[in-house]
């Protein structure tokens, strides 16, 4: 068996003074509170707010999402909601698209049009939680118009409703579906991110280093590339859009995918927040201290969740779980028991938010921030993780920053070969995994456990549904706020969309429809697929 | 087999699905067992994937799903069938077990689960095509 | 039965052209029957070689003009050359997941091919492909390769027009080219020209291409540079009409020229044909043979020298006069 960090780092059977003899406290790790922020942002830590404890939610139609939303807030899960959409609006394209209707409401929400928000949000506050949307970056500035529009037809001030609606433009490259080229993509995220810093919003954006994990990338990669994403994107924001990096730092937020290693992944979300600090004082002169603190959320991790043996996945949550919380983190969400099979059945829901309460209540994690900080072990990780980082970071910057990385091709490889080589180590042996190279069991002895499921039957209901209710909208109207759109996308690459966008959203106009005219503008086909032509006469 | 043969496999992730890296790996794998792998990518149509299976005259076809998304490989299998066009179809990825049970109903030749290892795969294929 | 398949490709089956590019593909006993039947009916296709290092977006630069040739009306058979992996022999051939929004397309057919690179049988196996194209009525054939070989600048010389693609800011792009490439070349595109460095590219180019071409037989033919955003569908349209251009060129040569060109071409595909089969057929004769696998074992078993094994199977199997080179 391997006894090195997931990045091939050599591990002793014990660590000393020595192995940490260059750390300087004040400098390198300072108290919770004070920068660089290695032990977290709170001087209090969990006392003063626990982190939000929430399931992912997001299946079938608006309707049947709106009730399992209902179901985990009876659960218990009220300080805020995550929701992820389903792939037809993460490419986008809406229900009734021939490739549409075989796959809407898939393994998430089908959320094209704000009619579908509406439904979604029926009975549940829009304020006093948290509003996480997440899945595809495209799909971000339609969201925030969601939010705009929903706030005003309930007559509340928008700046009332926080969480998070957009994300970042690189999911793809992770895996994430989406296709809208790169280019496009980065500048719909400026605009949508120009707008909510302008208007004030308590909107975030996630900039993730999830999906690069859940594809293989390992830890160093993934601290080295988010921190590539927030320079070149929040570089972008200052140097092309003109905004304040203060007001920008209130942007992103990051969900880092927590591994079964335990001491590596609490050195790597410790390395994170130091790295962040850094770059923010260093390269981005921020003023605050709050301009230093990249907001970090936990989802444990999807990929050490296995398909033998399921309920070994409630232990795997459990420790990934106490990982997070004593890294510090405002918020988790867990891949489930049933993580290989499908979305959570409501019995997965229901063991992954009890998880959260067991930590969070009965083990005393939060009485004490950052209670690993001072040993040799996690210490050591801590530099050595950075270290690592930094090398890589060097590495895509000499290549002329994130986007250039990932033109060449750079990402991806990093990923493929780490991925690659994680594979071949359980296949030879070298990492062990209960149920699959260890304590294995015959397939007809294995849990059995309830598996949500969507139908085919269901997909073309959405799909139909949507049909018909496009013919009802007010067409004069949607027609006006899509020729706006239209000529707005051909005002150049630095002219925001977002006004547009959120009253072609208003006007019930869908994904498929916004995203569509404003690819046509940029001369790409209206449709990702190529099947169907643009129903507009622009 | 002479030494002027080579199996062909088209790989291929079908419909919305954008996770390529298992099919990605896959085809590494296949390779490195001295495999010709024609790779179609992300967003794949069954239409697609049919066409260019026949165009490239493969031997096998190998369809990653990691996106529950089974309706479109049922539809694979009844364009072969419609096409006349038969090869064996086999899947791999997060598939539960009665959605696998359903897919082998429709005549996908054979299910891999995560954790399969390459070895296992590229067994499989060899044995099939040499029948 | 040669007959029945001859007359499907023919009339464009592309189930029995699939089946016989694999028959090709694979040297299946037999396919040469058919390709003799099969030649009286080539000659009419164009042929486009697109040629340059892995990752200067050859793939998407033919997928744009398989578009803008469809959008003229014409059909089109792409050919899609990737290198076989000289550890495992198998091959990851990744070109078509560019292409692939026109396999839906019937006027378009597209096949890979690994170079697997035995005996030089790629030129071999890549022109009785284009023959097989030819002979299904596709109006334009673009054959992509890795211009790395010279299996590679062989089939660039037997194209109509060869297309060099390089992308800016990468000196050792261009080394990786074999230099004999700038002499097959008639269109050199930058690709992925909104590079900031371009233009240096340009100048190199430009330089390297003056200092290769020294002599100019293709009827005053200068080879133009092209810039070009392959993935923004930017400069495809200038590609299209110089090689059309091109085209024009070639026909307007004097018979002499044309007959000369020909010839040229016809030796090199004749004794690559030839070569192939001789190395082949001796080469299989010998490994066939019980003295073969005795010497082997001697080898192994270090009774005999590799050396000396070499030579008695080269006297005891090859006829007279061959012996010595």
């Amino acid at each position: 068996m391997k006894r090195q960090t997931d990045y091939g780092l050599e591990i002793k059977p014990v660590y000393t003074p020595e192995d940490i003899a260059d750390l300087d406290y004040a400098k390198d790790i300072g108290d919770p509170g004070s920068y660089p922020f290695t032990r977290g942002y709170h001087p209090d830590g969990y006392r003063s707010r626990v982190w939000t404890r929430r399931m992912t939610g997001g299946i079938g139609s608006s309707k049947r999402t709106n009730e399992q939303l209902k179901q985990f807030r009876a659960m218990g899960q009220t300080q805020g909601m995550l929701i992820i959409c389903d792939r037809p609006s993460a490419m986008p394209i809406d229900a009734d698209h021939p490739m549409g209707r075989r796959e809407a409401g898939v393994l998430g929400w089908h959320a094209t049009s704000l009619l579908e928000f509406e439904e979604l949000m029926e009975d549940i506050p829009l304020t006093g939680q948290s509003i996480t949307l997440l899945g595809s970056a495209p799909l971000s500035a339609l969201r925030l118009g969601y939010i705009v529009a929903l706030a005003e037809k309930r007559g509340l001030d928008w700046r009332k409703v926080h969480g998070s609606v957009s994300e970042y433009p690189f999911g793809h490259i992770f895996g994430q579906t989406d296709n809208l080229p790169l280019d496009l993509n980065i500048k719909l995220w400026l605009d949508s991110t120009e707008f909510i810093v302008r208007n004030k919003l308590h909107i975030r954006s996630g900039i993730l280093t999830q999906h690069f994990q859940e594809s293989g990338g390992n830890n160093p990669q993934a601290l080295a590339i988010e921190i590539a994403m927030l320079k070149e994107l929040l570089g972008k924001l200052v140097n092309e859009r003109g905004l304040d990096f203060d007001d920008l730092a209130l942007i992103p937020y990051e969900l880092v995918s927590v591994g079964s290693r335990f001491f590596e992944e609490i050195a790597k979300v410790r390395a994170l927040r130091r790295m962040y600090a850094k770059m923010a004082r260093e390269t981005f002169k921020a003023k605050t201290d709050k301009a230093c603190q990249l907001l970090i959320a936990v989802h444990t991790s999807s990929r050490t969740m296995t398909y033998q043996q399921p309920l070994n996945n409630i232990a795997r949550c459990a420790i990934e779980t106490l990982a997070g919380a004593i890294a510090g983190c405002t918020a988790i969400d867990n891949a489930c028991l049933d993580n290989a099979y499908a979305e959570p059945s409501p019995f997965a829901a229901r063991m992954s938010l009890n998880t959260q309460h067991i930590v969070s209540d009965e083990t005393g994690v939060t009485d004490v921030t950052d209670p690993l900080a001072g040993s040799y072990y996690v210490e050591y990780l801590t530099n050595k993780v950075e270290e690592e980082a930094y090398k890589v970071l060097k590495q895509i910057e000499d290549m002329g920053g994130m986007i250039e990385a990932v033109k060449q091709g750079f990402i991806k490889n990093l990923m493929r070969e780490s991925a690659l080589q994680k594979q071949r180590d359980i296949e030879s042996g070298e990492r062990l995994v209960v149920g699959v190279n260890e304590l294995v069991i015959p397939p007809e002895e294995d849990d059995k456990i309830p598996i949500q499921s969507v139908e085919a039957s269901d997909s073309e209901e959405i799909a139909d549904r949507m049909a018909n209710w496009k013919k009802t909208r007010d067409i004069p109207l949607l027609k006006e706020k899509i020729a706006q759109l239209y000529a707005d996308s051909k005002k150049g690459y630095d002219f925001n969309l977002m006004p547009a966008i959120t009253e072609a959203v208003k006007a019930y106009g869908t994904a498929g429809e916004i995203i569509g005219v404003i690819r046509k503008a940029y001369g790409y086909h209206y449709d990702p697929l190529e099947m169907i032509n643009c129903p507009f006469e622009l | 087999m002479s030494n002027n043969q080579r199996i062909k496999v088209l790989v291929s992730v079908i419909g919305l699905d954008g996770h390529f890296t298992g099919a990605e790996i896959v085809s590494r794998y296949l390779m490195d067992a001295g495999m010709e792998v024609v790779y179609l990518g992300i967003y794949q149509t069954p239409e697609m994937i049919v066409s260019a299976a026949i165009q490239e005259n493969v031997d096998v076809i190998g369809i990653s799903s990691h996106a529950a998304n089974y309706e479109q490989i049922n539809l694979l299998m009844e364009l072969m069938k419609k096409n006349n066009f038969s090869v064996p179809v086999m899947c791999g990825g997060s598939i539960p077990p009665q959605d696998a049970e359903a897919l082998i109903k429709k005549g996908v030749s054979k299910i891999f689960l995560p954790h399969s290892t390459s070895e296992s795969i590229v067994d499989y294929i060899v044995s099939i095509v040499k029948k | 039965m040669v007959d029945s398949i001859v007359e499907k490709i023919v009339n464009g089956d592309v189930r029995t052209a699939a089946k016989l590019i694999g028959d090709i593909d694979n040297r299946v006993p037999g396919t040469r029957e058919i390709l003799k039947a099969l030649y009286k009916h080539t000659g009419n296709a164009y042929i486009i070689g697109i040629t340059g290092a892995p990752g200067a977006g050859k793939s998407t630069l033919v997928d744009e003009m398989v578009r803008d040739l469809r959008l003229q009306g014409k059909t089109v058979g792409v050919l899609a050359v990737d290198p076989t992996s000289p550890l495992s022999g198998g091959a990851i051939l990744g070109d078509r997941v560019r292409m692939q929004r026109h396999s839906l397309d019937e006027g378009v057919f597209i096949r890979s091919l690994a170079t697997r690179g035995q005996f030089g049988g790629l030129t071999q196996s890549t022109r009785s492909v284009i023959d097989v194209f030819d002979a299904m009525g596709k109006d334009y054939i673009i054959v992509e390769t890795v211009g790395v070989g010279q299996d590679e600048i062989d089939i660039a010389k037997s194209a109509h027009t060869t297309v060099i693609v390089v992308v800016p800011g990468m000196g050792d792009h261009i080394q990786a080219i074999k230099a004999g490439i700038f002499e097959v070349g008639d269109i050199f595109v930058i690709n992925k020209s909104d590079r900031s460095d371009a233009n240096k590219t340009l100048h190199d180019f430009k330089a390297m291409i003056d200092i290769t071409r020294k002599r100019s037989t293709n009827g005053g033919w200068e080879p133009p540079i092209l810039m070009a955003e392959a993935v923004n569908n930017k400069g495809i349209v200038e590609l299209l009409i110089e090689i059309e251009k091109h085209r024009k060129t070639r026909k307007a040569l004097s018979p002499e020229s044309i007959i000369h060109n020909k010839k040229a071409i016809a030796q090199l595909e004749l004794i690559d044909m030839m070569k192939i089969r001789l190395v082949e057929e001796v080469l299989n004769h010998i490994t066939n043979s019980l003295e073969f696998k005795e010497c082997l074992d001697c080898i192994v078993d270090g009774t005999k020298d590799p050396y000396s094994a070499c030579d008695e199977l080269l006297s005891a199997k090859l006829p007279d006069g061959l012996q010595q080179s």
